[in-house]
């Protein structure tokens, strides 16, 4: 959006007559470039030629988006094969596989072809011609454009417009091709997206572009179906690539629910799941390189919330009993207080004692024991000593019943 | 009218006086250049940002205390001139219509007190009146009905930050009961994840710009109340790093522009003392060009008006002396929501 990371020169150069010129040149170049494409735009020349001024156009500048919008109006005013009820390939393959997905433009042309089956042969071979010609020509020019794109995402992986621009030609594919041709340049989207978050495993583009090929992929239009087990192995992997990814714990809570929906999972199988996850980010917590980052912390409030509050959107084991998270908490507990051995300037532990010992008495509806008092005013003033740059925070804290 | 990004460098941290000010005559002066600069490829690149660098340049003279300095009939005039038929606004003359740029457009018309002069100049303005309905309309007709969110554009890009816009604009020209605000509230829950933020979309990671845009829109909702205030006010205050400055996400760099996402957002929840305002108001000055003005992102880097105004809004809210007052809702001086809006509490 702005300048990021962008570092000062050493010296600033003043300007030679001879650069000044040179940076005029290019002015006056990049605004003929401009206007020549407003006056295409404007006179509706949609033509290739066209197409590839706007190319040179956001290469010198992804950012124009006007010019983006250009190029969309290039594709579906006039380079695609026009998208008519009579002609589209989608309601030809849906009129052959009948799979139950509906477009607006579909319903007109299923009902003709019902209403006899020699008029619909025909019609459906005259489809399948057709189908043939336009899949081409739209599969070329789609597919020539996410290659045209490919660059400039490596390159900008922080511009918006890009990532829309590549969701929405996707998506006129879906509305233009056929259902297993769109479907294969989502697939490959997915290989795509895998090789970005490689190159940058935190960029919140990659991830959620991600999320949307993924969801694209599952729907039914595309005769998807759910790859919540495929995606939670994805994140693990990313996880044990870098254990500060936080945007791949994210994901992990957000796929967790459903994934165990999907698999239909008893009382017991919940609980072994969630030992499973507690045995992970215990684990993670105490891997060398990352006491003392926040991630993974987030995380393990995360598994510790699902115990807390274990009804709701992100529930692991929502039958699980009162006395049974209890008997849950009081053991995290414990393992915390052994993570303090060795770890003693380590702020998140002494952060989720003094939390959880507080939670544990609500649950079991009574006040601090002194002993627990006593802790916890002994964690809070570690807290202060470690962490002074949240000292607001940490004065706002009011054990229980003592105002 | 602004150059967005340029030419100025933030100064090294370790060359700056103990006692570091607030330059306010450079940061001044900076942002006047801004548009005296055609002669740089930078200006014509970047301007798919004018409008919003405009609102961003002219909101940071208004909290540096000099609302006049730039000359209000041709800032009317550009914002004019940069409005479509169908009553959005582009971020330039000849760009197409956004909702990004329509509430930098109305940001900068109320700022300015002309919206009398967008109803009777504006589109659709027919007998001296109708320009600030048609925007409103417009606006309007982004929202999904069935969703409740809102698109960006016509081409059906949505974010959550595009709430807070629809919102932000028509709660200043007083249309906000042209759209569903229960439908998008409930979007925007939908948004909510177990630390306590939001994200772009359900299901996203939580980002500190997108938990900002999802508060203010709240707010304007009448809706804070739905907020865990102490889930993310934790979140939120763990922005803070050593050096004082804020980042928008776990373990990435801090940044000028998360002091307003951040610090906005924890002082709507009420909870900006959770952070360490001194070490953040440092940091802040650390970043700034005091010779020729303007604030990057970070110290050392180029300037550019974006982060000069964040910049400023958080210093702003943090209460720095000589500064007018910030809205932690709409990112204008209090004074000027005050006087569109009331007194909110």
């Amino acid at each position: 959006m702005a300048s990021h990371n962008v570092p000062r020169p050493a010296i600033i150069e003043v300007k030679t007559e001879q650069s000044r010129l040179r940076e005029q040149n290019q002015i006056d170049e990049y605004r003929a470039l401009v206007d020549l494409i407003d006056v295409k735009i404007t006179e509706h020349q949609y033509t290739l030629q066209v197409l590839e001024l706007t190319s040179k156009l956001l290469s010198k500048n992804p950012e124009y988006y006007t010019v983006w919008n250009a190029r969309r109006r290039l594709l579906t005013c006039g380079l695609f094969p026009k998208l008519s009820a009579s002609s589209s390939p989608l309601t030809a393959s849906q009129s052959t596989s009948q799979i139950g997905t509906t477009t607006t433009s579909s319903a007109d042309v299923s009902s003709s072809i019902t209403n006899s089956s020699t008029e619909s042969k025909e019609i459906l071979d005259n489809f399948d011609s057709q189908t043939h010609r336009k899949n081409g020509t739209t599969l070329e020019l789609i597919k020539s454009d996410l290659g045209f794109i490919f660059p400039l995402m490596i390159q900008y992986p922080k511009c918006y417009w890009i990532w829309n621009y590549r969701l929405w030609l996707l998506k006129e594919g879906n509305a233009r091709l056929e259902t297993h041709i769109a479907r294969d340049l989502w697939m490959h989207e997915l290989a795509l997206v895998g090789k970005m978050l490689v190159r940058d495993s935190r960029n919140f583009h990659g991830w959620g572009y991600r999320r949307n090929v993924v969801a694209e992929l599952e729907s039914p239009k595309l005769n998807g179906f759910s790859m919540a087990e495929a995606e939670f192995e994805y994140t693990t992997k990313m996880i044990k690539a870098n254990l500060s990814n936080f945007s791949a714990w994210h994901r992990r809570s957000k796929l967790i629910p459903k994934l165990l929906n999907e698999r239909k999972a008893d009382d017991a199988t919940r609980h072994d799941f969630l030992n499973s996850e507690f045995e992970l980010i215990t684990e993670a917590i105490y891997t060398d390189a990352y006491p003392y980052a926040q991630s993974v912390w987030f995380y393990y409030q995360f598994l510790m919330s699902t115990l807390i509050e274990p009804t709701g959107s992100s529930a692991i084991n929502p039958n699980c009993t009162l006395q049974d998270r209890i008997v849950y908490l009081s053991k995290q507990l414990i393992s915390l207080k052994d993570m303090l051995d060795g770890a003693e300037d380590c702020k998140w532990i002494y952060d989720a004692l003094l939390e959880y010992t507080l939670v544990l008495c609500r649950m079991r509806e009574r006040e601090a024991t002194p002993e627990e008092r006593q802790d916890c005013l002994l964690w809070l003033s570690e807290l202060r000593k470690l962490d002074p740059l949240r000292n607001g925070r940490w004065g706002d804290f009011r054990l229980a019943g003592s105002g | 009218m602004s150059l967005v990004s340029g030419p100025g460098v933030a100064g090294n941290t370790s060359s700056l006086p103990n006692e570091i000010q607030l330059a306010i005559s450079a940061h001044v002066s900076y942002i006047q250049s801004l548009d005296t600069r055609r002669d740089e490829l930078e200006y014509w690149l970047t301007e798919h940002l004018r409008m919003n660098g405009l609102y961003w340049g002219l909101t940071s003279l208004h909290l540096l205390g000099r609302p006049d300095a730039l000359p209000r009939h041709e800032t009317i005039a550009f914002v004019l001139s940069c409005q479509k038929d169908s009553g959005g606004f582009g971020a330039a003359s000849g760009h197409d219509a956004h909702l990004l740029s329509t509430v930098s457009a109305v940001q900068i018309l109320v700022m300015v007190d002309a919206i009398d002069e967008l109803d009777s100049k504006g589109k659709g303005s027919e007998g001296g009146k109708g320009g600030v309905e048609l925007v409103g309309n417009y606006i309007a007709a982004l929202q999904d009905r069935m969703t409740g969110t809102f698109r960006g554009d016509e081409f059906g890009e949505e974010d959550t930050r595009f709430i807070y816009a629809g919102f932000n604009a028509l709660s200043l020209l007083h249309l906000l009961h042209l759209v569903d605000v229960p439908l998008a509230v409930l979007f925007i829950e939908s948004c909510a994840n177990f630390d306590g933020g939001y994200g772009v979309a359900p299901g996203a990671e939580s980002h500190s710009g997108q938990i900002f845009t999802c508060l203010a829109a709240l707010t304007i909702a009448g809706r804070i109340d739905m907020v865990n205030k102490d889930k993310l006010g934790r979140w939120l205050s763990e922005r803070q790093v050593e050096a004082g400055g804020l980042n928008g996400r776990p373990e990435k760099l801090e940044d000028v522009c998360y002091s307003w996402w951040v610090a906005a957002s924890l002082t709507m929840i009420g909870k900006l003392h959770w952070i360490d305002g001194d070490k953040l108001a440092k940091f802040i000055l650390s970043c700034q060009d005091t010779e020729n003005g303007g604030i990057a992102d970070r110290a050392g880097d180029m300037v550019d008006v974006f982060h000069t105004v964040f910049g400023l809004a958080g210093l702003s809210l943090l209460g720095w002396e000589g500064l007018e007052p910030v809205d932690p809702v709409y990112c204008m001086p209090k004074k000027i929501t005050e006087r569109v809006l009331g007194t909110r509490v």
